[in-house]
Formats: C-alpha cells, structure tokens, sequence
C-alpha cells in the first residue's frame, strides 16, 4: 500500500461502502426486530398477571407467571378446540395434497385436451369471495345436518386449498425433466405406477412443504369456521374471534395472548422448518436442473 | 398384448387400451374436478339462485323466483356502498404500500452477512401469524389506555392517537396491521427476485458511469417488473377477502368507518339473516372481483410484454 493520491480516492470509496454496507445490515436487522416486536409482546404479555398487563406505562419487567394459561385451559374448551382446529387442519391438507398434486402433474405434464382452460378456471377460482360460498354452504349444510363436523370444514377448506396446491405444484412438476416419466414408461410402469413411484418420491420437498403451508392455512382459517361450526367441532380462531370480540367481560389480554401464543407457536415451528426443505428443493432444482 | 389374432378383437382391443389411457389421464384430474363441482361450482350456483329469490327463513331454503329485486334493494343500500368505498380504501392504501416496503425490505435484508438466512428465516414469522390473533393482538397494543403504541409515541411527544376510535386512523389501524402481516410475504419473494439478477449487468452500467438512480430505473426496475406484477395479483386476491383483521382489530368500526366488504356481507347474512340480500352483494363482489383479476392479468401480461 504505497500512498498514491488514486489510492486514497480509492479507499475513501471503499469506506463509503462499507458504511452503506453496515447501514443496510443494520437497517435490514432493525426491520426484522420491528416485525417480530407484536409476536414478541404477545409472548410477553400472555406470561403477566392482570396487574402487569393493566399498567401505565406498559411495563417489560415483571415476575412472569403462567397463571393465565393455567386457568384458561381449564375454563374454555380450548384443548378440545385445539384438538378440533388439528383433525380439520390435517385432514383437509392431506385431502388437499393428494387431489391438487394429481391435478397439478395433469396440468403440468398429462395431455388432456381441454386440461388449458380447467387450469384457467381453477387458477381464476383463487379470486372468489369466501363469503361467496359460506352462506350457501350454511344453507346446504343445515339442510342435509352437516353443520358443526369436522368433515363439513375439511371440504370447505379444500375450496381454497385445492386451487393453492395445484398451483404451486404444477410449477414444481414442471421443472422436473421429461427424461423421468420416459424411463420409467420404458420398464413398463402406467402413468400412475410413474406418479407415484418415481415422481411423488423425487417431489418429497415441494410435497412436503405445500403440506405445511396448507395446513397453517388451514389453521388459521376463520370465516368458514365461524359460519359452519359452533360448538363441536369449532376451531381455535374461532375462539379467538370470541376472546379479542367480548365487549362484556372487556378486554381479556390475558387470554388473548395466551390462547394466541398456542396458536402461533406450533405454526412459526412448522414454518421455520419449512424455511429449510425449500432451500433444500430451490438448490436441489437449480444444482440438478 | 397384440398376439398373432384376428383383425376385429385387434382393433376393439386398441379401442380398450386408448379407453383406458383416457381414463388414466383423466384420472389425474378426477379428485380435484370432483371436490372442487361440489365444494367451488355448486356453492356458486347456488348463491346465484339464491340472490334471485326469497329465502324462505322457516326452511332456510331459497323460495319464490323475484328477479333483480335484491340486486335493486342492495344497490339502493347506502350501507353497500360504504362497505365497497372502504374496501377499495384500504386496497389502494395497503397494496402499494406493501409493495413498496416489501421490495425495500428486501433490498435492505439481501446485504450479504453472516446472518442474513436467519433474517430472511425470521420475517417468515408475521406471515403465519393468524390473522384473527394479529388483529387481537394490534388491538391490545394500539389501546388507548392501556396500549403500548401511544406510550411509545408519547415518548417523543406525540399523540395520544385515538387509532380504533377516530375513523381515519383505524382505516390507518388495519391498513398498519395488514401491512405488518403481509408485506414480510412480499419481502420474501423479493429477496429471491433481487438475489436472482443478472450482477454483469450492473457491472457493465458501472463501467458506463451509471450512478444508483439510472441504475434502479433502467435496469434494476424493468427486471423486476414481471415479479412485481405477479406478486401484485397474489397480493390483491388475497387483500380482496380481507375479513379476519378487520373483525378482530376495529370489528367494522368506529360506525362503518372499517365495514369492509366481506365483513358486512357476513353481518347481512348471519346476524341480521338477510341471506338473499347477501348472497346478492356476494355475487356483485364475485363478478367485480373476478373482472379486476382478469384486468390485472391482462394488464401485468402487457407490462411484461413491453419489457
């Protein structure tokens, strides 16, 4: 490093860099700390007493307790609502997977004539109103008694879900090379025999995470719950929506972000552990493509 | 399977073999066509029917055909007519807003570090957030009492906002809360984008002297156009159906300041079971939402066609 006077000009354009560098890491971390911050004081709130939630300032230090989530497991069929929200999240992403990934490969690699427009219909089918089909569905439902099942909200959700996985696997299968489905033609496998022994194996990632995603879709659905359920079979954002809307009792934090707490959480797991196959099949695709 | 026989069987069996070839194709889309005529097209269907009748409310069942007279009492309802204006506030001031945040979020979290898949893993976490429990938990924050949003802005001497009781700012309420919901989605997709440019095209502008201005405009911006619009109409089908946030952070208030469509429409329906009059309005929103998609897909087709 001997000092010509280009060099200093030089370094000086690096320091600036850096600085710009330093700035958007730290702008980029600040952001993401803003983001977190409402899951982080819901957290935090759900671990107060009544008196630490009810204070002016609001207050970070406190002896945290678990009082709230002790007594409101008891009190609100909250565990029979969470078993409730996991059979209908479950059993309508796994009703979903199976009907939108077949559907999606058709789309994607089996010549069906007329297979362009279902595509065009279904994908358009993503901008109907859930409203649309939740008060005719009340209304067939009350009729025919399938009001407050789980099997009645697993087909409801599979009018979204559906669609989502199609579209999201069909892209998935289309990258996959042709060479795949010709070998497997060639030892003598049906079309279906391919699907499922060669394709679903090798699409075990995307698979895998649509599951995921449709499930925390599920999970969190409100509208269709809220019309279709009311005490068997209803879900935890119903509760929630009961909780964050009772006027009379005023408002009870308390419950709120403790029951808010245990439905975020598995859900921020799963996704966290989403995060991992879909690098996993984005590098996969791209390294083997 | 084709054995020395005689030329009939040999055509019918070539009959049976494209048959079931046939089925095997359709067999594909079988599950899915079967679960979405009776949960997507019947529900439709039905909703139509109903908007052109009286619901029976002894039966629950649509009765005498009355033709256009829901569509003409909806449409004469003032109540209507705020739900849309409010609904298309809220889409005009969130969707850009998300947008723009998103893609610069983006740009800030791509800064090359030690840490920046653990960044990208964590705003993943407002995305799965139910939207029943964001709105909840806004709520809680944004209290004018107790929350810790005006605390905060009392800090540095501003406020107190009344942010769920003055109209204006809970519209702001549940444009903020959305936007903190989603815009980490757009984020996400953005990164992935960004990350996916071509870096000699920049080199090569560098070497031409383009400062970061020309740089964004002629080039980082056109790239990106086709992401931008199809994140755009994802963005926008979901926006449209924006009910749970709105229920829990505002429930439609103050008045109908934040009576957004979805939420009004399922007030008719369940609470004042107005069914027909619902179902009318759905089928109003159905065909608006549906043209505006089309709209939009012709439109982001062009864009991308120009560039």
């Amino acid at each position: 490093m001997s000092g010509a006077s280009a060099l200093g000009v030089r370094a000086r354009h690096r320091r600036r860099r850096l600085l710009g560098h330093r700035l958007r890491v730290g702008g980029g971390v600040f952001t993401c700390a803003l983001f977190l911050f409402p899951v982080f004081w819901m957290v935090l709130t759900s671990f107060k007493q009544p008196k630490d939630i009810f204070t002016t300032p609001p207050t970070f230090f406190f002896t945290p307790t678990i009082e709230t989530y002790v007594s409101y497991m008891g009190r609100a069929d909250v565990l029979h609502r969470m078993l409730n929200t996991v059979i209908v999240a479950a059993g309508a992403g796994a009703v979903s997977l199976v009907a939108g990934a077949m559907a999606g490969y058709a789309l994607a690699r089996v010549p069906l004539r007329g297979a362009a427009t279902i595509g065009a219909v279904i994908m358009l089918s993503r901008g109907v109103p859930p409203i649309a089909l939740a008060v005719p569905m009340f209304l067939v439902a009350r009729k025919l008694g399938l009001l407050d099942r789980h099997i009645t909200l697993i087909l409801a959700y599979c009018t979204f879900l559906i669609p989502y996985v199609m579209w999201l696997m069909r892209g998935f299968f289309k990258a996959l090379p042709e060479e795949l489905e010709e070998a497997a033609k060639l030892d003598g496998c049906s079309r279906f025999g391919a699907f499922f022994r060669i394709i679903v194996p090798i699409s075990l990632p995307g698979l895998l995470s649509t599951l995921i995603f449709s499930v925390i879709l599920a999970w969190e659905e409100l509208l269709f719950a809220l019309v279709l359920t009311n005490r068997v079979a209803t879900t935890i954002p119903v509760a929630i929506a009961g909780i964050a809307g009772d006027s009379v009792n005023g408002a009870n934090w308390g419950a709120l972000t403790a029951v808010g707490t245990l439905t975020v959480v598995p859900v921020v797991a799963f996704a966290l552990l989403v995060q991992k196959w879909l690098i996993k099949g984005l590098a996969d695709g791209a390294t083997k493509g | 399977m084709a054995s020395p026989t005689p030329r009939h069987p040999k055509a019918r069996s070539r009959r049976v073999v494209r048959l079931t070839d046939l089925a095997g194709r359709w067999g594909f889309m079988s599950p899915a066509a079967v679960l979405l005529v009776a949960t997507l097209a019947y529900p439709i269907f039905y909703t139509i029917r109903i908007s052109f009748s009286e619901l029976d409310l002894s039966t629950f069942s649509p009765g005498e055909w009355v033709g256009w007279d829901n569509y003409i009492d909806v449409l004469r309802d003032d109540r209507f007519w705020n739900a849309l204006r409010v609904t298309g506030v809220y889409l005009a001031l969130a969707l850009p807003l998300q947008m723009v945040l998103g893609f610069g979020i983006a740009f800030l979290v791509n800064a090359e570090w030690r840490g920046r898949g653990a960044v990208r893993a964590l705003f993943l976490i407002p995305m799965v957030v139910a939207p029943i429990v964001a709105g909840g938990v806004w709520r809680m924050m944004l209290d004018p009492l107790w929350g810790l949003a005006n605390a905060l802005i009392g800090l540095v001497g501003l406020g107190p906002i009344d942010w769920l009781g003055d109209p204006a700012w809970a519209m702001a309420t549940i444009v903020i809360v959305d936007t903190w919901r989603w815009t980490p989605f757009v984020t996400l997709i953005a990164t992935a984008a960004l990350l996916a440019l071509p870096g000699d095209v920049f080199e090569a502008a560098e070497i031409d002297g383009a400062n970061w201005w020309t740089k964004f405009w002629f080039i980082t911006l056109p790239l990106l156009v086709p992401v931008i619009a199809a994140t755009f109409i994802v963005r926008w089908l979901g926006a449209v159906k924006m009910f749970d946030i709105a229920l829990a952070a505002t429930n439609g208030g103050p008045g109908r300041a934040t009576n957004v469509i979805n939420l009004f429409i399922y007030e008719e329906a369940f609470r004042s079971l107005n069914f027909a009059g619902a179902a009318a309005m759905a089928v109003i929103v159905l065909v608006g939402t549906m043209l505006l998609t089309a709209v939009f897909l012709r439109g982001s087709r062009m864009l991308e066609e120009r560039h």
